[in-house]
């Protein structure tokens, strides 16, 4: 005011600028110069390097109580809030040690193995009431062992060069377990009453707490693959010839009596200087797949698994069965049925039980073929191949090219991992956060291996 | 379309008065044009178009639109209740990370795309296509236990008939040259912004992060990128033979799914 009226005469001034403080003007929408700036301003996270490995996991699922998941929250909860859960119907992770190489399901029991030079190559949980999983020494009582092992725990072994020998595959039946090294022979361990183990049946022995693992290695030449199927056990080795001991009252150790036998004796029968490539047994029927591609079967036949050649319900010698399905590459015996893969990716199946193809095929003696766009073949994805097929007491499990895990069959105590309780009547996936590279498949329970995305 | 020729007007049989012979009162029967036909008494003949729209697509994607006029809206919905598939290109960017997924949203972060490479982008593209693929089969309410759900399984023909979240029946790379990649995108209930979502996670699943750069439409249903009309096209003639370009084959679908 005093301003105005000093200046009142001159005219057309403008009144001086009011003081401003020192804050900058208001914030108003930015430019698209000022985005552009703040864009490249930013800073850049890296979250996978340009070498960066995929991982090695391991998932499991199915029953739990028996300890075979290797989750102890599972039986015996470690914190307030848990509750005991007795089935897990998804795939679960399980925390290994070392990278699991190959697994093996059993009866209520589970065994990892890892190819490690490390002294720690075997790791078994579940049911231990026959040693099964070895002596696992009690923390509480030094002198008692274990029954019920719940998380993975090491099974030592006594190898003569525990730093070089290598563990290729496990392999378990219903109260035994076999270990197969690449220099030391074989390992076996567990309940012996039908001379399964390869040694002999001494009488009234106690299987339980039992320290004794028996080693194997009198053989024609190195053993490559070794099965167990309920109560017997198979080897195959090198030069193609396949060995059996165990149990033999379904004929399944195929050696032309239905005696049990405690020591480890060559097939002869149909198999007589055939090359054999793959074996493969769960209950009491076995197959066997030549380099040729023919498959040869023996053991129990009450499920029409090998009526295709015999009326009779126990073949105790290993016979051919002539299927006009193609060159077989891979085969798996379950309860009452089995499973083979060809050479072009097709999937057969025959035998009793849910096969895969529907509600209404429950039981044929001839191979029926599982149509390829149940495992994702289509017209979008025509690479789409079944890798590999596998069988469990009575579910079925198919792995594919890409990865991906397809299950069917009896869902018994949600073994089959997909989320529901109910049977599965065709080939269904199981969502699992990786690529499926291996499974193994129990009587209530499946492992996986899987390798993550990137 | 009301400068067009319309209908023929009716014609009937009435009883006029001879022309001619003044006086004679005989009535002669003669077919005249029915006057409530006649032009200036009806008006002109199209005051409004209803035109309806078939699937939604926002501001930011571009493509095939279909609309319905007239009596084309009843066809819309039955089109919309066969549950037809859709094609997308969608175009992503390796490296951001905007809060709307796509490149013009806000910055929410950078990260490095370099160990990304087509063979781990197709792993997680066979990932996507598997677990639709399973939803496919559990939102269609079919009974899996039955064998006529086998065999709708094995000939590819479950399809969810009713409300589902969207669910992508194929998906695969069609471009990939870092940091831009293209996918053709085959779905079903979806909308525009659940597929610039999708490109998001497909990067967050490969440890890096993307944007979604365009999203367009080349399939609805029956109706392809050949049967759409431009711009340029969008005139009276255009439209119609468009129309009757597609009766045909808009009546084989309905036929072959609603039955």
């Amino acid at each position: 005011a005093l301003r105005g009226t000093l200046r009142g005469t001159l005219r057309g001034t403008r009144p001086p600028p009011a003081l401003r403080r020192g804050l900058a003007k208001a914030a108003g929408p930015r430019s698209v110069r000022q985005l552009r700036e703040a864009e490249e301003a930013a800073p850049v996270f890296q979250y996978a390097g340009k070498a960066a490995k995929r991982k090695d996991r391991v998932f499991v699922w199915g029953f739990s109580y028996s300890g075979a998941l290797g989750v102890p929250s599972f039986v015996r909860p470690d914190a307030g809030w848990k509750k005991p859960r007795r089935i897990q119907p998804t795939p679960y992770r399980l925390e290994t040690a070392e990278k699991i190489s190959s697994a093996a399901c059993g009866y209520g029991f589970t065994l990892l193995s890892s190819s490690t030079p490390d002294i720690i190559k075997v790791w078994g949980m579940g049911l231990n009431k026959d040693s099964q999983l070895g002596f696992q020494r009690s923390r509480r009582d030094r002198t008692k062992g274990y029954e019920y092992v719940l998380e993975p725990c090491p099974i030592p072994l006594p190898l003569e060069k525990p730093q070089q020998t290598r563990v290729l595959q496990v392999s378990c039946g219903r109260a035994h377990s076999l270990i197969l090294t690449d220099s030391e022979g074989v390992f076996t361990m567990g309940n012996n009453s039908y001379g399964q183990c390869g040694r002999k049946v001494v009488e009234d022995e106690t299987y339980s707490e039992s320290h004794l693992i028996h080693q194997l290695k009198e053989f024609d030449s190195r053993v490559v693959q070794v099965v167990c199927g309920q109560d017997h056990s198979l080897f195959r080795t090198k030069k193609g010839a396949v060995y059996a001991c165990g149990w033999g009252a379904d004929g399944q150790t195929g050696l032309g009596h239905y005696n049990i036998t405690s020591v480890p004796t060559k097939l002869r029968g149909d198999i007589a200087g055939v090359n054999i490539i793959q074996v493969s047994s769960y209950g009491d029927c076995c197959l066997a797949v030549s380099e040729e591609g023919d498959v040869f079967g023996w053991g129990n036949s009450e499920y029409l698994q090998l009526a295709s050649v015999t009326e009779t319900t126990q073949v105790n010698v290993p016979r051919h069965l002539p299927f006009k399905i193609g060159k077989i590459k891979e085969a798996a015996c379950g309860g009452t049925g089995n499973i083979v893969l060809t050479e072009e990716g097709n999937v057969f199946v025959w035998g009793y039980g849910i096969l895969g193809k529907g509600p209404k095929l429950i039981e044929t003696a001839v191979p029926e073929m599982i149509p390829p766009s149940l495992f994702g073949w289509s017209d979008f994805n025509p690479d789409v191949r079944v890798a590999h097929v596998r069988c469990g007491l009575s579910h079925f499990a198919a792995l594919t090219n890409r990865g991906e895990l397809f299950v069917w069959g009896k869902n018994l105590r949600g073994c089959l991992g997909t989320g529901r309780m109910e049977d599965q009547y065709f080939p269904w996936r199981v969502t699992v956060p990786g690529e499926v590279v291996d499974v193994a498949c129990g009587v209530d329970h499946m492992v996986s291996m899987v390798k993550s995305f990137i | 379309l009301n400068a067009a020729s319309g209908r023929v007007p009716r014609q009937h049989v009435r009883f006029l008065p001879a022309p001619g012979d003044s006086g004679d009162t005989g009535l002669v029967a003669m077919r005249v044009p029915v006057l409530a036909d006649h032009p200036l008494v009806r008006g002109p003949r199209f005051r409004r178009l209803k035109i309806g729209a078939g699937h939604r697509l926002d501001a930011k994607a571009s493509g095939v639109f279909v609309l319905g006029i007239g009596h084309g809206n009843k066809l819309l919905t039955d089109l919309y209740n066969c549950h037809l598939t859709r094609v997308y290109t969608v175009g992503g960017l390796f490296g951001k990370a905007t809060d709307d997924f796509s490149d013009t949203g806000k910055l929410v972060e950078k990260t490095t795309f370099d160990h990304v490479t087509r063979e781990k982008l197709e792993r997680i593209l066979a990932v996507i296509q598997g677990t639709n693929h399973k939803a496919l089969l559990m939102y269609s309410n079919i009974d899996m236990k039955t064998q006529e759900a086998y065999e709708l399984a094995v000939k590819g023909l479950i399809r969810p008939m009713g409300k589902s979240p969207p669910i992508i029946t194929g998906i695969r790379c069609l471009q990939f040259a870092p940091p831009e990649f293209q996918l053709e995108v085959h779905c079903l209930h979806e909308t525009q912004q659940y597929l610039r979502k999708i490109v998001h996670e497909i990067g967050l699943e490969l440890k890096s992060s993307a944007v979604c750069t365009q999203v367009r439409r080349t399939r609805d249903g029956v109706f392809t990128l050949d049967d759409a009309l431009l711009r340029t096209q969008w005139n009276l003639q255009s439209i119609q033979k468009a129309i009757w370009d597609c009766q045909l084959k808009v009546k084989m679908e309905l036929e072959k799914t609603l039955s």
